[in-house]
Formats: C-alpha cells, structure tokens, sequence
C-alpha cells in the first residue's frame, strides 16, 4: 500500500526561485514541468506524499516559494472513480451525442 | 453522463463510424495492448476525398488525465451530427456556422486517436487514480511495483537523454524502470502504445499539424519541449551531435533552431485555438513554447516535428500540446465544460489550418 499523493500548489516571484526549490527533489510535477502565470506570480501544481512535504518544508523554508497543499488527490480519485460510467452504457444505444449546441 | 469507461470510448467509436458511413473510417490500431486491448481512432472525412491534409489528435496517453479521451469523442460525434444535419455547432459563446463544420469535414481528415493508454485508464479509473504510465512490466525481475512506461517520454526524439541534455538540465525523464511517472522505456518506442500513435502518422503521410490533448495547467503548447527556440542558426539543432550534453538548460547558448515560417505558422494556429477557447467559457489559457520550467524528452509533439528534419521524404507537421483543464478529474459537471472549451478550440484550430499553407515535404531550412 502506497502513501496518499497530494495536490500542493507552489507560489514564486521567478522560474528561478521555482527552480532552485524543486532542482533535486524528483516530485511528480503534473503531466508536464510547466508553470501557470496569474496575478504576477508563477504557480506549479507538484504531487507528493505528505512525508515529502515535511521534508521539503523543513529543508526549503527560506527559499521563498509559497507551498500551499490543496487536497489530497488520490482522495479525491477514489472519490471521482464513482463518477465513471460501468459496464458498456453504449451496447444499447444508435448514436453518442456530443456536448456541443447544433444549432 | 458520466466519464467514458475504456470500454465505452471504442464502442463509441465503432457507434460513430457505423452510423456515419462515407465520411468516416474506423482504423484498428495494429499493436494491442500489453492488457491485450485493441484501441481504434476514427477518421473524419470524406471517402472519396483520401488525399485531404490530415490533422491528427490524440488523447489519453497519461492515464490520470481522464479528460482529454471523452472531449475527443465528443468532438467526433458533434462535428458528424452537426454535419449530418446542416447545423453550426455552439460551446458557450463560441459558435460555429454550418458553413465551418462542412469545411472542416469535407476539407480535412480529422484522425482521432482519442484513447492511446486503454490500460492505465483502466487502472486509474478502478485502482490508483493517480497511475500516469501504461502498465507493461518492463523487469520481471524487479520488484512488482515497478510497473509502466511513460509513453509520453518514450518517443524517438531525444530520446536517450543522458547523452543528449546537460547533466545539470535536470530533464523530465528517467531510466528507472521504478520510477512512478517519468520512465523513458528501455528503448525509444520500445511501447506498443507509441508505435501505435507512429504508425498513425506513417499512415497518413498527408498529416499536417498533430494536436496531443493532455490535461492540465491550462494552457496550449507549440514545439519545441527540450530548449528555449531561436531561427537565425540552423546548425544548431537536435540532429547535431555537437551540441550533445549542451541542450536542456535554458538561458544559455544553446538553442534549438525552428525556422521563422514556422513560428509563425504556430502562432496564428494556437492564437485561433486559444481565442476560440476564451470565447467559449471566458478564460484563455496560456499560449507558449512548451520549453517551461524545465525541458522534456522523447515527447509526441516534439517526435511529430521532428519526423521532417531527420526524414525529408516525411512531410512537415506543425505540432502541439493541449494542457486542459485546471484538474486530473474535475467532477463530471466541471469536465463537461472542460471538453467544450476543448472542442471549441480544436475546431477553430481546423479551420485555421484549412487557411495555411504549408510545404509539401522537406525541412524548411
């Protein structure tokens, strides 16, 4: 059994203050190593477990990143694992309508 | 609604081409899975127009990314309903007249490969929600939990990137068959995954412009992944072993060359996508070189680029990454927006592409 990953939000002023907090840390860094701007700031969404996130709160405190922790994402999986479709919901039916307006 | 099981994406698939015939194609993908799955994309266009440029776009190679398979199967079964019956298509407040949606479908071939990784879907949607990788176990030998490639580091571009990047680029990949998200394979498309996604492209040589959907930051990203781009120094480029150990830093003096047309090519797509994105929900995503905080390898849209510069017979393709969404899995209500921003900015990149011309085959510089 595997510790639950969570979803941590990194706040920073540069890519370099984003850089020199997670150089050598080996995180799960979402689908790709890439930051999100907004309000003046770069944010990153990283997933670790939270024995991870103690050791990198200890280890980059005056680094100047903000490290909030969002949710626990594998939670939340699980959770939203009941919200995917069971058995062939299609075996039935002619058509699959998409989601668009035809108009 | 909810989302699609793996089961139902390819039966909607099959739904789709059965009820559509004479503008679609079911293609059976030639590699099943390591699960022993057969995965399919389907062609939109009309058969009697084969030779069309062809965009191709896939979804589903990451497998806790659960929104991108479904907008792709939604795209597929609004554009061949709103075909079929004359209409234009609306998402939010981006609409499209019957007009685009009869360009787009008898101008083009839209080839979806909606779901790459049936098996890590499977997995993420009934075990671990955040399993990322396919599920081949590469070493038996080792211990059970390593299990899985990363078939969106596994393509052959760069692909051995301890040869290829600076030792301290701190590169997104590993060659560590234990390593839970970033293992590049024991060989460049060593997975039966990302032949599949190859041969899609060998198949149809008149593919112009390859759109990977993953999720998320949000924002849309243009080639190339593994430095910052430059265009005055052709030499300095991704096949020059010379610059082997150098590439991945970024702010240094190594940068990969992309020739300025096709900047600017990629610019005006992925404006038209972005715009249309916007209008349909109100937020534009990020638009940018996909070079970010750090560089990727062996990537499908940096290996989709690259295929002219390494083989001049292979016509060029514009290529790009859809990062959707703000979430791995959003509550159903949330993806159901989600994919229709998707689709608005996909389609809107169509008709984009039916605008631009571009050069039969050979690199451009």
């Amino acid at each position: 059994m595997t510790d639950d990953v969570h979803r941590i939000e990194l706040r920073a002023q540069t890519v370099e203050e984003l850089r020199s907090f997670l150089d050598g840390t080996d995180l799960d860094l979402g689908c790709r190593p890439a930051v999100r701007r907004g309000s003046g700031e770069l944010m990153i969404d990283v997933y670790a477990t939270m024995p991870q996130i103690s050791r990198l709160q200890t280890s980059r405190r005056s680094s100047g990143v903000t490290v909030t922790v969002i949710e626990n994402a594998t939670e939340v999986g699980r959770a939203r694992q009941a919200e995917v479709g069971s058995g062939n919901r299609l075996s039935r039916r002619q058509t699959f309508s998409g989601l668009g307006v035809k108009e | 609604m909810a989302y699609l099981n793996v089961e139902e994406i390819e039966a909607a698939l099959e739904t789709l081409a059965a009820s559509n015939p004479g503008k679609t194609e079911l293609v059976f993908l030639p590699n099943r899975t390591p699960e022993g799955r057969q995965s399919h994309a389907l062609r939109i266009g009309l058969a009697d127009a084969p030779t069309a440029m062809a965009v191709v776009i896939t979804g589903g190679m990451h497998a806790r990314e659960w929104v991108p398979p479904d907008a792709l199967v939604n795209l597929a079964a609004d554009l061949l309903e709103a075909h079929s019956r004359g209409t234009g298509l609306r998402y939010g407040s981006q609409r499209f007249l019957a007009d685009d949606i009869r360009s787009v479908v008898e101008g083009l071939q839209i080839v979806l490969f909606p779901c790459v990784n049936p098996d890590g879907r499977h997995y993420s949607q009934t075990a671990e929600p955040m399993w990322r990788k396919n599920r081949r176990r590469v070493r038996t030998d080792l211990h059970p939990h390593c299990v899985g490639v990363d078939i969106n580091r596994n393509f052959d571009i760069l692909w051995d990137f301890r040869r290829h990047f600076a030792a301290d680029s701190d590169v997104s990949a590993s060659d560590d068959p234990c390593h839970p998200q970033v293992y590049v394979g024991p060989a460049p498309a060593s997975e039966l995954e990302t032949q599949n996604v190859v041969w899609l492209l060998d198949r149809y040589p008149d593919t112009r412009w390859f759109i990977d959907v993953h999720s998320y930051v949000p924002a849309v990203y243009h080639t190339w992944g593994f430095d910052q781009n430059q265009t005055f120094d052709p030499s300095m480029s991704f096949l020059n072993a010379a610059f082997d150990g150098q590439r991945g830093r970024g702010n240094d003096t190594y940068r990969e060359f992309i020739p300025r047309e096709d900047v600017e090519a990629l610019q005006e797509l992925g404006t038209a996508m972005n715009k249309a994105i916007k209008t349909a929900r109100g937020a534009a995503y990020d638009f940018e070189q996909s070079f970010s905080l750090y560089p990727t390898s062996g990537t499908s849209d940096d290996y989709a680029y690259s295929r002219h510069f390494v083989e001049g017979a292979n016509g060029k393709i514009l290529s790009f990454t859809v990062e959707c969404g703000r979430s791995f899995q959003p509550p159903w209500q949330e993806a159901e927006d989600v994919i229709r921003e998707v689709c608005a900015g996909l389609i809107a990149f169509c008709l984009a592409a039916r605008k631009q011309s571009i050069p039969e085959r050979g690199p451009s510089a």
